[in-house]
């Protein structure tokens, strides 16, 4: 009995540690889309390869949308297929050897875990250009593209410290990721730049789905004082934003503008648009300009309009007008490429 | 002041531990009776989705978060049917059997819920359970935010720990439960129907996880995400072996677990020097440290995941 009892004990908690660990399922579903229509000229073909699901308000849906809209402007140019849930690692290799035998011409990793099997498929298919969706690898048919969220973070923080009337801020993020963690130390060193004696809590929730856990973590970030809390994504943030509702107190997006969610306490947050990357993108392709670039980089800044505040809604006029021109001035500063902020790398 | 901040954090952390056992301890609960009846049912994780999904479907189509409770607990028992045929009529392996129905649930809940709603650029929300003001119990200082402000479910499950105690040790059901898990043969001799005392304890198990998948996704959020139940299904199973097939130490190891994970968040967000992964594994490494003290101790039921069948020996 006692056997049977640790080996139960041992596959449920490996159980419990695989579930929590990746929340995904496994069910890839394609979906295709017709973008070419009487154009005589093949149109590029792209496959966008995806971790999570297009609707996860977050991180894989702000990239489907910035596509589509991408598809509806260079309708006849480029034809788009989408791929879903391609999350472990072992299905990845296969997909996007999959896609290049089928002859596309761009074949978009979107997350970090294709680094590693883009670089080696890349080697393969020296005629197949490939994308890489955060990341530092790579190779001469292949790109790096990524969200610059320290920019996010900045204004985020900004906003957060000028805002907060207790000196206490929150920031919660999902798993620890390299662009979630820039994100949440430029918020921390942008809310002390303009409110040294600031405190600020941090929370990494460690996956992307457990919206409860963030919402609890939220709460007790408002329990203990915090009136401003930013959330770096996903559908755990959907949980910090149920917090602020439950307490009343405010929350500052991601990824998109969640205001409709609570209009009374989503006070702003950051909105990404991932067209400005792709475009850039695809057009280096169409004027042969890939393969030849110095820079690999193809950042989401706010620069390039990829990061954007969302706006106050129907809380502007809780928004004193000397904050709204500081961050005026902070985004200004940021086209002008004045801000000064180390380099967060870990 | 240092004594109001200790008061302040500690009254959070202990709402926060009751709030995060909720979902840990219904579908223990329910779990309970059907390990007692002699089956294991890992399927918990599949059936608190499903759960949790009709919850919401319920609640956002007919506004009205009692139907979708109600949602959940008939879908949680059609869910559980699966397992109940598989182990009980078709005698199949019961942890493969349940293995199965997570990843059935897992997959058909996302399925089911893009079906429904579509891909949309928030999710769709409803209003949830609010918190009870109950007058004088909720102004008690300290008892009052720990104790007496939560919302309706978490009340209702813990009214469902002392009927659960009630019914497994007090009532003939109950004993027919445990002599079914115990010795069937004996049991059948006796003139109890084995076979349905059996699925009626799967199908309360997937009444309780039901419920358990609901409170998480209109009890204590507002919406469903894929994936939302995160592994609770599995640790309910685990509170169960701890708790020893009883529905009050159930309830006290679930608060165990939930202060736990409610500890490890408020331990990171003050900035303890220790890294967020092993602060993230504290619930974990406690469960296992709980079931190497208890394990001694554990006496499962003697036809713990044996079909049963009259004509075998």
């Amino acid at each position: 009995m006692k056997k049977k009892f640790s080996l139960l004990c041992i596959v449920m908690l490996v159980i419990s540690l695989l579930v929590t660990g990746c929340g995904g399922s496994s069910a890839p579903a394609s979906k295709s889309t017709d973008a070419s229509k009487d154009s005589g000229v093949n149109p590029l073909k792209v496959a966008l390869i995806l971790p999570g699901k297009v609707d996860d308000v977050s991180w894989n849906q702000a990239m489907y949308e910035g596509m589509k809209s991408l598809e509806k402007d260079y309708a006849g140019k480029i034809k788009v297929t989408y791929s879903e849930n391609v999350y472990e690692v072992a299905n990845i290799e296969p997909a996007l050897r999959d896609f290049a035998t089928q002859g596309f011409d761009l074949i978009m990793g979107h997350g970090f875990q294709f680094q590693e099997p883009i670089i080696k498929v890349a080697a393969e298919f020296p005629n197949t250009k490939f994308a890489l969706g955060t990341g530092y690898k790579t190779a001469a048919n292949t790109c790096l593209y990524d969200v610059q969220l320290e920019d996010g973070g900045y204004l985020m923080g900004t906003l957060a410290g000028l805002m907060t009337k207790t000196n206490k801020l929150g920031v919660v993020g999902g798993a620890d990721a390299v662009e979630i963690y820039r994100g949440h130390e430029a918020f921390k060193f942008a809310a002390k730049k303009v409110n040294p004696s600031i405190q600020i809590q941090e929370l990494y929730t460690g996956d992307w789905r457990d919206a409860a856990k963030a919402k609890e973590g939220a709460m007790s970030m408002y329990d203990a004082g915090a009136d401003v809390i930013w959330h770096s994504g996903d559908g755990i943030g959907l949980g910090a934003v149920d917090a602020a509702k439950e307490k009343k107190k405010f929350v500052l997006g991601n990824v998109a503008d969640q205001n409709v969610l609570v209009p009374d306490y989503v006070l702003s947050g950051i909105i990404y648009n991932w067209t400005p990357v792709i475009k850039q993108m695809i057009d280096d392709i169409l004027n042969n300009n890939f393969t030849n670039r110095t820079d690999k980089k193809y950042m989401l800044t706010v620069a390039n309009g990829g990061v954007t505040v969302a706006p106050f809604h129907g809380l502007d006029s809780q928004v004193p007008a000397e904050v709204k021109a500081k961050l005026e001035a902070v985004k200004k500063d940021f086209i002008d490429n004045k801000i000064e902020m180390p380099k967060f790398a870990k | 002041m240092q004594t109001d901040i200790l008061t302040v954090g500690l009254v959070s952390l202990l709402a926060g531990a009751i709030r995060m056992s909720i979902p840990i301890l219904l579908p223990a609960l329910g779990e309970i009776f059907t390990q007692r009846s002699g089956i294991l049912n890992l399927g918990l994780e599949g059936i608190m989705l499903m759960g949790a999904l009709a919850g919401f479907g319920g609640t956002f189509f007919t506004q009205n978060l009692w139907f979708g409770l109600l949602a959940a607990v008939i879908t949680g028992i059609t869910f559980s049917l699966i397992m109940g045929f598989l182990s009980i009529t078709v005698k199949a392996n019961q942890v493969i059997a349940g293995t199965a129905l997570t990843i059935l649930g897992t997959g058909l809940s996302t399925f089911l819920f893009r079906e429904m709603f579509g891909i949309q650029k928030l999710p769709p929300q409803i209003e949830s359970f609010a918190p009870l003001q109950i007058p004088f119990l909720s102004d008690i200082p300290f008892l009052g935010p720990v104790l007496f402000n939560h919302n309706i479910m978490v009340y209702l499950t813990l009214l469902l720990v002392v009927c659960s105690a009630f019914v497994l040790e007090k009532t003939p059901f109950g004993l027919q439960v445990r002599a079914v898990g115990e010795n069937p043969r004996a049991a059948d001799s006796k003139g109890i129907n084995v076979t349905l005392v059996r699925y009626l304890c799967v199908m309360i198990g997937g009444a309780f996880a039901g419920l358990g998948g609901a409170f998480l996704s209109i009890g204590f959020m507002n919406t469903f995400l894929d994936g939302m139940v995160a592994g609770r299904g599995f640790i309910a199973v685990a509170v169960v072996i701890f708790a020893r097939w009883n529905p009050y130490r159930a309830l006290g190891a679930a608060l165990l677990f939930g202060g736990a994970s409610a500890l490890q968040m408020r331990l990171q967000a003050i900035g303890v020097p220790i890294p967020h992964q092993f602060l993230l594994a504290l619930p974990y490494v406690l469960t296992i440290l709980v079931l190497l003290s208890v394990s001694k101790k554990a006496e499962f039921p003697a036809a713990y995941t044996l079909p049963y069948s009259r004509s075998e020996r």
